[in-house]
């Protein structure tokens, strides 16, 4: 009846109380994190669907459907997207590069030690690490305009591709801390296994290699995602005085946390609706999941 | 294998660029305290006041603090997915991605309002406990992930019914078993949430406590160079405490 | 998988959800209903609220939202109430701590109001909350830590101005009336005494000499193109009161007045069109490095830059020759201040004589000022190293400050944002 491979010990309690048994285990998890997420930021839904001098109301989502507010949501889902990839892509090559890739043993702690501080390394720090590197007056702008090469205006670090840029420098880290340990999964046997089965390189890695990794690499991609969905700090550094183009966390400071009468409501509908996205996106990438088991299979 | 070893150093090399200019760029910004002249004036400033070794040192007793309940809270729950209860993925994971996109200052008033009432916010021990709380559930993404590959990576199905056939019960399982496997994978975590909680501020200073994000904080909104010479020092000394970790652990590991 | 165990997780799943989510709305009942404030909140441990708050009647009574418990009778009104500064003295002592918040050491020289403050009281433990946070955070850490008697409830905040009067409609403040409370001009002050300007700076251009050579004297002068990329705010526009008003500044030195704020939108506009407003935000660091070097701040927080930078990097500080606009800031003691006496101790220092001068060190004209000159205990080259203004200064009312920066608020994304990438 219950999964066949799992031998069932004569000393298991009967269906019903192993049912409740299996809930105990993740019960602790559940208790934890509605008491210490589920509860406090229950007031961002409650505060999106009420309104204090009118009860419930929709009002605030409604709101929502302003042109600035849809193409903020666009343009931070753009960034996300592209920095998921983008990170995620050279988080791997650099993760290959430590763990299969045969350096040595310093250069993997190195690394996946660095990894751990620079996937942190956020915010103002970081926007001023870059605009000292690549800002109008930068390291790097300096260098590049000594050897005839005039980034500004046409690049500017405060621009989409800027600020994605700048997000890399905490996503590649991210990637390698998330996928490294995967790749040491990949059992050296399997390869050698391969070659002797004359599979060449590429078979190697369409048949063997990415089917087993790809379920981590697809949830190190939506992490990935939601990092930088969620990012405030560093995109307020380098854009938050006025830009044209504003992440949707920006948005919700200038409601929630602002000098100027705000709309609370309309703030907290803001988070509610990044909620709802990220949301989609785990429903997007538990599909794609069942989808590359699927093409496991074949 | 030659060529896989070109290729290696080379995206090393390109990668090791692409970080270290930023910080060369902070590190050159921090030594232009006085003027015309590179020196470590910034430096001494940061270094002269006592509460730097002590933010420090109360920051770093929390990571660890929150470093250990978060894996203890989050290998079983993702063993019992991965072994029982495989359609309550979706969900969990969606639970433990929500910290990222709910705003600090939104949670961090939230607990407050939740816990006003009780021993927890009436005290600085208690908003401890409480600070210790909100930074577990803000690594969760982080671990949870660095778990679930771990996990993926090893196969648990088998080394359980192994256990089992030779008599272990679940908790020699747990701990005999599987936390050995994913020491690796849970130490990936755990470097991700020890930079996230010596560097986070908002939440803790909103909950009164000394962290050292906060008194970075403080120094760094008035000075000019002092942030900046601020920022490497922290990046050094979190990278060094990182490396001490990983070092301890491959001790562990054996 | 066999179909009963499909079954029996799937309806786990659902009971779970269910759970979630009744414990969710239970919750949230408890939290946002506003039931009618006759019977004081009852002190519950337990976050689940009790079913009978549940029925979401909208109050018809002003007061605070019932959500916050009732706050505790206000202290005395002034220091004849407490019975003399000694009385204070001790009554503070007792309480032995007190909780500040965004109060950020550089501005308007608040680190060295705080050093004094420590020295003449050291048996005062000062806790420093979120230096950075804004006017709506204070409010907000107020409500949420209603009731507590934790360092982290405030005891006192500084916000702009139409703050002052929402944190009393929303019966976040008690009253109370400093040594020196007629020296604070009308417009300045609730009459009640919920709440009281403490300084106010002008908005200028700070300007980093050694990148921007020719220094701009107008906002005329922002537009050329010598200036591609320079031109900053210190702030989000549609939230930072500093970047608001720097909007606003620059409508009155373009036609048009404290009731129109929207010439300063259509300024920036053409400022960002011609390439010379980038969108960082503008900080010291920024502005040293060059990258920002000329940034929109309020006087106080340039001329102290000016001083810390000490020629590492030059900076100049211009105030627009055809006008600027005054920001003024309030204070308040919170009504569910749990060191109320504390508060009322910083209060009296920071409105002292020794405390206006540390606030007129920093560049900030405080409340007290002329009552302070009159004293003569204004030094001679102190009111020298003081900037001398000569164009015209507007001081808005509250009511014109809530018009403008909605105005500007909604303006901005509209006006000047538009989304390009």
């Amino acid at each position: 009846m219950i999964d066949q491979t799992l031998p069932i010990p004569d000393t298991a309690p009967k269906l019903r109380s192993r049912l409740s048994w299996v809930w105990l285990g993740v019960l602790p998890f559940f208790l934890f994190i509605g008491a210490f997420l589920l509860y406090p930021a229950v007031s961002i839904v409650v505060q999106t669907f009420t309104d204090p001098a009118s009860g419930l109301t929709l009002q605030h989502i409604l709101d929502l459907n302003t042109p600035f507010i849809r193409s903020s949501y666009i343009y931070t889902i753009e960034l996300s997207l592209v920095t998921a990839l983008g990170g995620g892509l050279l988080g791997f090559l650099l993760a290959y590069a430590i763990t299969v890739g045969k350096l040595p043993r310093f250069v993997r702690a190195t690394v996946l030690t660095f990894s751990g501080v620079a996937s942190n390394f956020a915010g103002i720090p970081l926007a001023f690490a870059f605009i000292a590197t690549l800002g109008q007056l930068g390291l790097v702008t300096q260098w590049l305009r000594s050897i005839g090469i005039v980034l500004y205006p046409s690049f500017s670090l405060y621009s989409f591709w800027g600020l994605a840029i700048t997000y890399i420098y905490f996503q590649i880290p991210l990637m390698v801390l998330v996928v490294a340990p995967a790749l040491d999964g990949l059992k050296r046997e399997w390869r050698e296994a391969s070659e002797n089965l004359g599979a060449t390189s590429y078979q190697y890695w369409r048949y063997v290699a990415f089917p087993v990794l790809m379920p981590s690499l697809l949830g190190a991609m939506a992490l990935l995602f939601g990092n930088a969905f969620g990012a405030h700090a560093t995109a307020f550094a380098l854009t938050g005085g006025g830009s044209q183009g504003s992440v949707v966390t920006i948005l919700i400071g200038a409601q929630l946390s602002s000098d100027a009468l705000s709309n609370p409501g309309l703030g907290n509908a803001l988070a509610f609706g990044m909620i709802v996205i990220m949301g989609i996106t785990i429903a997007i990438y538990s599909r794609m999941q069942r989808w590359a088991e699927r093409w496991v299979k074949q | 294998m030659r060529v896989h070893r070109i290729w290696s150093w080379l995206w090393l090399i390109i990668g090791a660029t692409y970080f270290l200019l930023p910080l060369a760029a902070t590190l050159q910004f921090s030594l232009q305290a006085k003027k015309g002249v590179l020196g470590f004036t910034a430096y001494a400033n940061v270094f002269n006041d006592t509460k730097f070794f002590e933010s420090f040192a109360f920051s770093f007793q929390t990571a660890l603090a929150t470093i250990l309940i978060s894996a203890l809270l989050l290998v079983p729950t993702a063993y019992w997915v991965q072994i029982r209860l495989p359609r309550l993925r979706p969900l969990i994971e969606f639970f433990t991605l929500l910290p990222i996109v709910v705003p600090a200052v939104v949670l961090v008033f939230g607990l407050a309002r939740s816990y006003n009432r009780t021993p927890l916010t009436d005290s600085r021990q208690g908003l401890w406990v409480l600070l210790i709380g909100a930074y577990v559930v803000l690594s969760f993404p982080y671990m949870y992930r660095a778990v679930d590959t771990g996990l993926r990576s090893i196969n648990v199905r088998v080394l359980t019914e192994a256990a089992q056939s030779l008599g272990a019960n679940w908790l020699t399982i747990m701990a005999r078993v599987i936390f050995p496997n994913i020491v690796v994978a849970l130490l990936s975590g755990a470097f991700v949430t020890f930079a996230i909680v010596m560097g986070e501020f908002t939440i803790a200073s909103l909950l009164a406590q000394p962290a050292f994000g906060p008194y970075m904080n403080l120094l760094s909104s008035s000075k000019v160079y002092e942030p900046s010479a601020l920022a490497v020092v922290s990046f050094l000394l979190t990278w060094g405490s990182i490396a001490i970790f990983q070092g301890l652990s491959r001790d562990v590991a054996r | 998988m066999a179909i009963n165990e499909r079954r029996i997780s799937r309806r786990g799943f659902l009971r779970l959800s269910a759970f979630a989510g009744a414990g969710a709305v239970l919750a949230a009942c408890g939290q946002a209903a506003p039931a009618a404030p006759v019977a004081p909140a009852a002190p519950t441990a337990a976050p689940a609220a009790p079913a009978a708050t549940a029925a979401p009647a909208p109050t018809t009574a002003p007061a605070a939202p019932a959500a916050l418990p009732a706050a505790p009778a206000p202290g005395p009104i002034d220091l004849a109430a407490i019975g003399g500064m000694d009385k204070l003295v001790e009554l503070a002592k007792a309480e032995g701590a007190l909780s500040v918040i965004a109060l950020p050491n550089d501005w308007a020289n608040y680190g060295e109001m705080k050093k004094a403050f420590l020295a003449k009281y050291p048996f005062i433990k000062l806790e420093d909350l979120n230096p950075d946070g804004s006017s709506a955070q204070e409010l907000e850490a107020i409500k949420a830590n209603a009731g507590s008697n934790g360092p982290q409830n405030p005891d006192v905040i500084d916000v702009g101005f139409t703050w002052g009067d929402t944190a009393k409609k929303d019966g976040l403040l008690q009253p109370y009336k400093v040594a020196g409370w007629a020296d604070i001009a009308d417009e300045l002050k609730d009459a009640d005494g919920f709440w009281y300007g403490d300084y106010y700076g002008v908005m200028t251009m700070e300007v980093n000499t050694q990148v921007v050579t020719n220094v701009p004297q107008d906002w005329a002068d922002l537009l050329k193109p010598e200036y591609k990329g320079q031109v900053a705010l210190a702030g989000d526009p549609t939230g930072s009161g500093q970047a608001i008003n720097a909007v606003w500044a620059a409508a009155l030195g373009n036609g048009g007045s404290l009731d129109n704020p929207t010439p300063g939108l259509e300024f920036f506009k053409k400022l960002n069109d011609a390439g010379n407003f980038i969108p960082v935000v503008a900080k010291p660091a920024t502005i040293a490095k060059g990258e920002t070097p000329i940034a929109l701040r309020w006087d106080y927080n340039a001329l102290a830059n000016r001083d810390a930078s000490a020629g590492n990097p030059e900076i100049a500080v211009v105030v627009p020759s055809s006008g600027s606009l005054a920001g003024v800031y309030v204070q308040g003691i919170s009504a569910y201040s749990p060191r109320p006496y504390a508060a009322r101790l910083w209060m009296e220092f920071i409105y002292s004589d020794e405390g206006q001068l540390i606030w007129l060190k920093g560049y900030a004209s405080p409340a007290r000022l002329e009552a302070v000159k009159k004293a003569g205990k204004v030094s001679e080259d102190l009111l020298a190293k003081l900037p001398k203004i000569s164009a015209k200064v507007a001081i808005p009312t509250g009511d014109q400050i809530s018009k403008a920066t909605d105005a500007i608020k909604a303006g901005w994304p509209t006006i000047v944002g538009a989304t390009v990438k």
